[in-house]
């Protein structure tokens, strides 16, 4: 089609002379430092990210376990997160599981005194005193060398446990984090944040290779029992205990692994309104916790890569994330305009056929656009490497689809909340 | 085998130089693309400019012709400036309506648009007919939506029109041969205007008000089809 003057196409092309600010390059220049040294790193240690076999284990080798099943309100999924552990592929005298009811108002209890008899399962009760003091519960109570936590609405692989005890071999690891990926997606949503994880698992284990990892997720993360007498039990840390112990394990210069091989599955927020308050908690609670109890750790290189790269860069990528949304969302508005002008003007014209003309002149190949192309290469990079981690394999799927065309359009609601949130202090709700 | 402990300043440091490179080699090949487009733009002028000249010795051998003669017009001469229209439109939009070289392209393209435009109205005075042209004068200075709008409609007409010739003016190029247009129609600066036949049209204009301006338009409906399906 041939364009007269006054019909520019901006749908093709915004102007990027507007994006032409500093602060915008000082951003991607961030963008694409982070990744270029997630891609050297994983290229010097690629032969960690390989699937692999499940290790064999000589009898009598197997360390004991405790895994707490910390519940409030969890009667539809704690029974199906109890069977996953008693199926777990390990010792059952080497395998506790103390299921610990919050002061649910369901019938989480009812269910979990199911097990009472059970050689392997202790159930117990309190009141309602948040996840953090269920935990806390668990570990006063239990003995044995390994203790681990198992959210209520989480599943796990049957081989996970064989693939996270080897890592303890190393008396210099102090806790092993699993990866995480979503129960059965069904909905556009949940698809979204399907892929979403696996590139999440991808970063993971990234950061366990650089001694980064500033979370131990609650689905399946195992630590040693020692570091509680340390460092001391879990605490309220903006309901965010998870990412609060991995700081502090980190400040203390404790090592945490990832086993990528130790899958585990979680019930995701299927509706947008459980998504959103579940990344505020998350977002908001990484927030205050990094700025508010461990802001000394930022850019001190006695904290290693966590304290000069991992953490500072997580902080980044919230304004980095919201830019690139902006980008996208300026775009969609355009094209959207464009089309309204089009229709205003023509009405509805039949289509022409025939091949559309190829024209590279016609391709938006200035600076700025080139460097996000080629951000955008290295995330779609990420997911395959991601999928295949996960998946063993990669095969592509409308999933991807779904995350590289809507996630920019969902996140920043809760980076916004979140980072308003952080200056406000506004404390994220549990659920 | 243990995770790489501390801060590798060798590491960080490669790591900057490479994001660095990076950006050198993106920056790089983005201006070599820069100027291959100004290549190809150079190349489609001297294209115009041959054409002219040929379009004027044509319409100088027709002079004497009978006006009967299917050499209606330079159809390779129309091609090219809708060639140029397409791409200026593009650097227009990456560089910004105020790059320099943008301006520069864009009013060597205004001359030939005028110069175009003359021919074509010399060789329909020899022969007597209305001239199947419309100068289209449009601001894109951000304070004309309906520009946009008139933008689509005469494109539009032209991919069915082989024959009707637009030519497209930036009210505010500041070149001497728009304002003399400008003042020769006695244009008020209310866009987008067209003028068919000497005469202004102020405002946004539906296709249909444009054909009814152009009667001829449709006698030369079903040729041109034709002269576009041929010619592609």
């Amino acid at each position: 089609m041939e364009l007269l003057s006054g019909e520019r196409p901006t749908c093709v092309a915004p102007p990027m002379d507007s994006y032409f600010t500093l602060p915008v390059y000082i951003l991607l220049f961030l963008t694409m430092y982070f990744e270029v040294f997630v891609l050297l790193t994983y290229f010097e240690e690629r032969e960690r990210f390989a699937a692999s076999p499940l290790p064999a284990r000589p009898p009598g080798k197997h360390p004991s376990v405790t895994i707490i099943v910390p519940a409030w309100n969890e009667g539809l999924t704690i029974l199906g997160t109890v069977e996953s552990l008693l199926n777990l592929n390990y010792p059952k005298d080497r395998l506790h599981i103390m299921i610990i009811d919050d002061g649910s108002t369901d019938d989480t209890l009812i269910i979990a005194r199911r097990y009472d008899g059970h050689p392997q399962i202790t159930v117990k009760t309190k009141e309602n005193g948040g996840k953090f003091t269920a935990l806390n519960m668990g570990i006063a109570e239990a003995h044995t060398d390994l203790i681990g936590c198992l959210d209520a609405d989480s599943y796990v692989d049957r081989d996970a446990l064989r693939h996270i005890i080897p890592y303890f071999d190393d008396p210099e690891v102090m806790a092993v984090t699993p990866s995480v990926q979503i129960h059965e997606p069904e909905s556009v949503l949940q698809r979204i944040q399907s892929v979403e994880y696996m590139v999440g698992e991808f970063t993971r284990k990234i950061f366990s290779r650089i001694n980064g990892l500033y979370v131990t997720p609650g689905p399946f993360s195992i630590y040693r029992r020692s570091i509680f007498a340390k460092i001391g039990g879990f605490i309220h840390a903006f309901n965010t205990e998870d990412m609060e112990m991995a700081l502090r394990m980190q400040s203390h210069g404790m090592r945490i692994e990832n086993a990528h091989d130790a899958l585990v599955y979680t019930v995701s927020p299927a509706t947008p309104k459980a998504l959103y308050k579940q990344r505020v908690r998350w977002v908001s609670g990484f927030l205050k916790n990094a700025f508010f109890k461990y802001r000394f750790m930022f850019f001190d290189k006695k904290y290693g890569n966590l304290g000069v790269l991992t953490m500072p860069f997580a902080f980044f990528s919230i304004f980095i994330a919201l830019f690139f949304s902006a980008m996208y969302v300026k775009n969609l508005f355009v094209l959207a305009y464009e089309r309204y002008l089009k229709y205003s003007a023509l009405g509805i014209r039949p289509p022409s056929f025939g091949w559309p003309e190829f024209d590279w002149f016609s391709l938006n190949l200035e600076f700025q656009r080139l460097l996000v192309y080629a951000l955008f290469f290295a995330t779609i990079f990420f997911i395959i490497m991601g999928m295949r981690m996960v998946l063993t394999k990669f095969v592509f799927t409308r999933n991807m689809l779904y995350f590289l065309l809507l996630y920019g359009l969902i996140a920043p609601f809760w980076l916004v909340t979140s980072l308003y949130n952080l200056i406000t202090a506004k404390e994220a709700k549990w659920r | 085998m243990h995770p790489q402990q501390g801060v590798s300043t060798s590491k960080y440091t490669r790591v900057f130089f490479i994001t660095l490179a990076i950006f050198a080699v993106v920056f790089l090949f983005s201006e070599y693309l820069y100027q291959k487009r100004l290549m190809q733009i150079g190349t489609i002028e001297d294209n115009i400019n041959r054409s002219i000249l040929e379009s004027e010795i044509q319409y100088a051998l027709l002079a004497d012709a009978s006006c009967d003669t299917e050499e209606g017009g330079n159809t390779l001469l129309i091609n090219e400036l809708n060639n140029l229209t397409k791409r200026l439109a593009y650097m227009e939009d990456q560089r910004g309506a105020d790059d320099p070289e943008v301006i520069g392209i864009k009013k060597h393209y205004s001359l030939l648009q005028v110069k175009d435009y003359l021919l074509l109205r010399e060789r329909t005075k020899q022969c007597g007919a209305k001239p199947l042209s419309v100068l289209y004068f449009y601001s894109n200075a951000g304070d004309c939506v309906d520009c946009k709008r008139m933008g689509y409609v005469l494109t539009s007409m032209r991919e069915d029109y082989a024959d009707l010739h637009v030519y497209a003016f930036d009210f505010n190029l500041g070149l001497s041969a728009v304002e003399t247009l400008k003042s020769i129609y006695k244009l008020e600066n209310r866009l987008p205007v067209l003028v068919v036949n000497r005469k202004p049209y102020y405002g946004f204009k539906t296709r249909e008000e444009v054909e009814a301006l152009l009667p001829e338009l449709s006698f030369t409906k079903s040729t041109s089809t034709k002269a576009t399906t041929t010619a592609k």
